[in-house]
């Protein structure tokens, strides 16, 4: 480990110095944060992010880089290891005195590393869809809120599979834990009867699946019922073999995840999963020139740099929302005039812009994204057939609605003045 | 057209496989030949299409009953204001039973079906456009394609591209969408493909219940060749009929369906006649033989649990096996590095994880994929993945386990940093996500009794690992390398002074070990994923688990513990105690704290070492 650990600051050095090599010879630059984990269980999914970030840093730069300034990003490792998130973020603010970073993508990470970000009153660009309850003025939500996500794939199953009954099938932490609450409450103001929701968690890892099935076949067996799945990681495999080894169907019983992208399916074998769904904000197959063209670069720039995968490399939710986090904080800078955070995080509130996905905005107030919401039916060669589509944006709750009620939200934390004041 | 009437003496079966590939004249066309062709051909040419038609009809009985003009005539009146015409067009579509019309269906509830009202002459009303391209001044294109055959729709030789202004959108409504997807179903009822007909079946008695497919079910009922499916659609006549919902139907034949269902022990029924004597309980109103409907669906739900809980019983015992093959195949090579040679080794994981790597490039080089199966890949991926992963073991022993055959502590942490070393190599290698496609016969499952499936690839995986005890078995207690093995490991020194070389059976040993966990690591992709940390997630933990409880040594003991922790798991896992269901993180704990408590009581597992031996 130790080795290894060596051997990849060496690499980081040595990068780090070509860099900056670089960086001097260009009169100006600005320096961003990258803090995704690039080892450990993490890795699976945060390497896409880094990549991606790394592809608009080119990008921007090959056109005049920010306000004339060039982008030198700077890489860390969390290494999937929680507190680890923190320190690796204040040296990026503190020592390396980055004026954005892009970062985090499980919860707790963001959760570690958000005392630092408020502390110091930093910005932190956080790409994937998460659980919501959360609203930092030092923190910008690219991805789904639960109300972005969850409650429209809920919606969905009712009106076009007639669904009644819905068995909440989760990883034990905290993300499937609060959506599902988010989830069951939902569904109460639907009418949806306790008898017919099941909750149920699995530990990381978890392999062996039979008797979920087994229980999952008997509730299903009334033929209107739907999983709605928040598992995670490395437990999708076992858990969709083990379904339709049983005899399950997605007609006898469809699988809405909430947790498997493109980016995913890469490693899954698919035949089982195929007829499932999943709920998105985006997906490779959105056809739009737009979006070709930013899958098409995708593809090219890892194989141009020889990046595992190379040109088989997919393009998903989050890597989109990582991808145009970059150009919301570019934006805003340009319309700011300025690299100050309290200025740049004015200009972001309630910005317009074109991702490759399609036109989205900031929200005027609360830190999140205004999205579309696309629901897709899984193909056999890992992507997703687009079979519902949301009507424009979707505006994003930071604190869900269906456990608070209005005007009793909590209140924003962090910000200028630390107390969630701007 | 004039060359048609040539190709009838081909036999109906080649002019049936025409008519579904090829494009029909459309009724204009028949016009305009009318004053160009030779009349006599024309006639000639129609009476045949109409007695192919009828011989498609006899001979195939699942052959769709209305020519392509009649279902492209139906689908114009899908763009009827009226919703209610628009609900009949759909219904008398599904009827005509033509296969093609599923995908239709689909395309339509996800609006890619249009109405091009200003259609040239000749051309159809009703087209198919799923994307659309931008020319030069930015004006929005429809490529369109034939409904049903889904060829471009050709004018002058190109495929038409209106803009997608000219067209009107008629992607229905939340009701008609509900419409168009049971119908669906009513369409697979006529697949040949086993598959499709069974889930049509299926889905057709669940609600909103088809009415629609009654005659097809009575039919299935009869005809089709497949008992299961027979079988399925009484079930599903059955639950149309518990259901209600026919028109004029008599509260005595309800009761029947309800005796019935009890009858033929149908899982499914249970939870409606569950709903229905609620609803009845409930009702203030009771409707007629609503007293004789309660006495039947409670003996019928009396019947169904009983046989519901024997099949649970069953699984119950067939997922602990299965769960406990498993683990003792994982744990089987570690019985021997770590019973056998006393090597703690924390890399047996990763060893695994390269059995499953191998797979994937044994995969790789078959060109196996879900596509284009080669499903033989399995069988030259198994010894492969032995022999892979014992020459990693080898060298393993050569340059770090062999100076720490007595060290054990020493060997636990070397071992697990050889660990972190395997799986950055793979990481760095392959990237984080590979996909190993599992063989097609290891997909799916055989029902043995009625609702009793058996998965192929779990069955599979408890033969394997049946043979690998056995082999290890007789390799240990039949064959002289096995003798010497168990000499040295029992007492190094009288067995080398016995001539015994050692070192030669500690590599043999160490590489077995190894290969046996390669083996594992290749069965594992039949049911699970592939990742470079897999071995430390899902496999250290459990293997020690089942080694250390069985005793230290000991071939019987990794498989009475490995089928005593799968079968506790399982028996555990689906208990309900109250309102408290055990679930998967609760069984995990109570199985922890049922082996601490076993090992405070003997501390050596299930089978200890006796005599002389234990205290080596």
């Amino acid at each position: 480990m130790k080795v290894v650990r060596t051997l990849k600051s060496i690499g980081k050095l040595l990068s780090f110095i070509c860099l900056s090599s670089a960086a001097l010879q260009a009169q100006k630059s600005v320096k961003v944060g990258i803090l995704h984990s690039l080892s450990g269980t993490m890795a699976i999914s945060e390497t896409s992010l880094r990549d991606v970030v790394l592809m608009a840093a080119e990008e921007i730069n090959a056109n005049g880089g920010v306000m004339g300034h060039k982008i030198e990003p700077v890489v860390v490792d969390p290494a999937s290891n929680w507190p680890l998130f923190a320190e690796k973020a204040k040296q990026l603010i503190l020592k390396e005195k980055v004026s954005v970073t892009f970062g985090c993508w499980t919860s707790v990470s963001r959760k570690s590393c958000l005392p630092v970000f408020e502390e110091n009153n930093a910005l932190l660009f956080y790409p994937v869809q998460y659980e919501g309850e959360e609203q930092s003025l030092n923190v910008f939500y690219t991805a789904a809120s639960p109300n972005q996500q969850l409650v429209p794939a809920a919606e969905y199953m009712m009106d076009e599979y007639d669904s009644k009954k819905f068995y909440l099938l989760g990883t034990d932490y905290v993300f499937p834990r609060t959506a599902n609450k988010v989830l069951k409450a939902f569904l109460k103001t639907k009418g949806v009867p306790d008898a017919n929701i099941i909750e149920e968690y699995t530990p990381f890892h978890h392999q062996d699946y039979q008797t979920i099935v087994s229980k999952i076949k008997k509730f299903s067996a009334s033929g209107d019922a739907c999983v709605l799945s928040t598992i995670n990681g490395d437990s999708n495999v076992p858990f969709y073999k083990e379904f339709a080894n049983q005899g399950l169907t997605s007609d006898d019983c469809p699988i809405m995840a909430f947790s498997v992208a493109e980016d995913e399916l890469r490693a899954m074998d698919v035949p089982p999963l195929v007829g499932h769904l999943a709920a998105w904000n985006y997906f490779q197959s959105i056809k739009s020139k737009e979006n070709k063209a930013f899958v098409k670069n995708f593809k090219t720039y890892c194989k141009k740099n020889n990046l595992p995968g190379g040109s088989k490399r997919v393009t998903d939710d989050p890597i989109e929302a990582a991808y145009f986090g970059v150009y919301v904080w570019k934006a805003a800078v340009e319309k700011a005039g300025s690299f100050d955070v309290d200025k740049v995080r004015k200009a972001v509130y309630g910005l317009k812009f074109d991702a490759p996905g399609g036109k989205k905005s900031m929200h005027p107030t609360n830190q999140h994204t205004l999205k579309p919401v696309y629901i897709g039916e899984i193909l056999k060669n890992g992507q997703f057939k687009i079979v519902n589509k949301s009507k424009g944006l979707v505006s994003p709750d930071s604190y869900s609605s269906y456990l608070h009620k209005k005007g009793e939200e909590p209140k924003p934390t962090g910000g200028p003045n630390g107390d969630g004041t701007l | 057209m004039a060359r048609r009437p040539v190709r009838v003496p081909g036999g109906p079966q080649a002019f049936k496989y025409k008519t579904y590939t090829q494009t029909h004249p459309k009724p204009e066309f028949f016009v305009q030949r009318l004053c160009s062709n030779n009349r006599i051909l024309l006639t000639l040419t129609l009476f045949l299409q109409v007695s192919a038609t009828i011989l498609a009809q006899t001979n195939q009985p699942v052959a769709r009953k209305e020519g392509e003009p009649k279902i492209l005539q139906l689908m114009v009146q899908l763009a009827s204001e009226e919703e209610e015409e628009v609900i009949q067009a759909i219904k008398n579509l599904a009827l005509t039973g033509d296969l093609r019309l599923e995908n239709f269906f689909d395309l339509y509830r996800q609006g890619s079906v249009y109405l091009w009202e200003d259609a040239p002459e000749g051309i159809l009303k009703i087209v198919v456009n799923e994307e659309t391209v931008e020319n030069d001044d930015f004006d929005e294109l429809a490529p369109l394609v034939h409904p049903l055959t889904k060829k471009p729709v050709m004018i002058d030789g190109k495929q038409a591209r209106p803009l997608i202004e000219d067209l009107t959108d008629i992607s229905p409504g939340r009701k008609v969408r509900k419409i168009a997807n049971s119908s669906k179903f009513l369409i697979r009822l006529a697949s040949p493909n086993p598959k499709d007909r069974i889930s049509g079946v299926k889905k057709t008695g669940d609600p909103p219940q088809n009415i629609d497919a009654i005659p097809s079910l009575q039919r299935i009922i009869k005809e089709d060749p497949d008992e299961k499916i027979q079988w399925t659609a009484k079930e599903s006549l059955l639950l149309i009929r518990l259901a209600g919902v026919l028109p004029e139907q008599t509260a005595k034949d309800r009761e029947a369906a309800i005796q019935e269902l009890g009858n033929i022990k149908s899982l499914r029924a249970l939870p409606r006649l569950q709903i229905l004597l609620d609803t009845l309980n409930e009702a203030k109103e009771k409707p007629e033989g609503a007293d004789a409907w309660t006495a039947a669906a409670k003996q019928s739900i009396k019947q169904i649990d009983k046989h519901e809980t024997s099949v649970e019983r069953f699984n119950n015992i067939f997922q602990g096996l299965s769960l406990g093959s498993v683990l003792i195949l994982m744990a089987l090579g570690l019985a021997i590095t770590f019973g056998l040679m006393g090597v703690i080794n924390m890399a047996h994981g990763e060893l695994m994880m390269i059995g499953a790597y191998t797979a994937f490039e044994i995969q790789r080089a078959f060109g196996h994929n879900p596509d284009n199966p080669v499903d033989s890949y399995f069988f030259v991926a198994i010894p492969v993945s032995f022999a892979v992963a014992a020459m990693v073991g080898l060298i393993m022993e050569a340059l770090v386990i062999r100076h720490l055959y007595r060290r054990p502590l020493e060997s636990l942490l070397a071992t697990w940093g050889i660990g972190l070393i395997l799986i950055q190599l793979v990481r760095i290698r392959y990237g984080d996500n590979i996909g190993v496609n599992a063989p097609t016969w290891s997909l799916g499952g055989n029902e043995i009794l009625q609702d009793v499936i058996l998965p192929n690839g779990r069955l599979f995986i408890m033969l394997l690992c049946a043979a690998c005890v056995g082999l290890v078995y007789f390799l240990m207690n039949k064959t002289p390398l096995g003798l010497r093995m168990r000499a040295t490991m029992q007492n190094r020194d009288m067995a080398s002074s016995l001539g015994v070389n050692t070192r030669n059976v500690d590599r043999c040993t160490f590489a077995l070990g190894s290969g046996l966990a390669g083996v594992a690591g290749c069965a594992w992709t039949l049911i699970g994923g592939v990742t470079p940390d897999m071995g430390q997630n899902n496999f250290i933990v459990d293997s020690f688990l089942v080694v250390v409880t069985g005793g230290v040594g000991e071939l019987a003991g990794v498989i009475c513990s490995g089928l005593g922790i799968g079968l506790i798991t399982k028996w555990v896992e689906p208990l309900r105690i109250g309102g408290f269901v055990v679930g998967a993180i609760w069984a995990k704990v109570i199985l922890l704290a049922i082996i601490v408590g076993f090992i405070q009581f003997k501390p050596a597992g299930l089978f200890a070492p006796k005599g002389r031996l234990s205290d080596v």
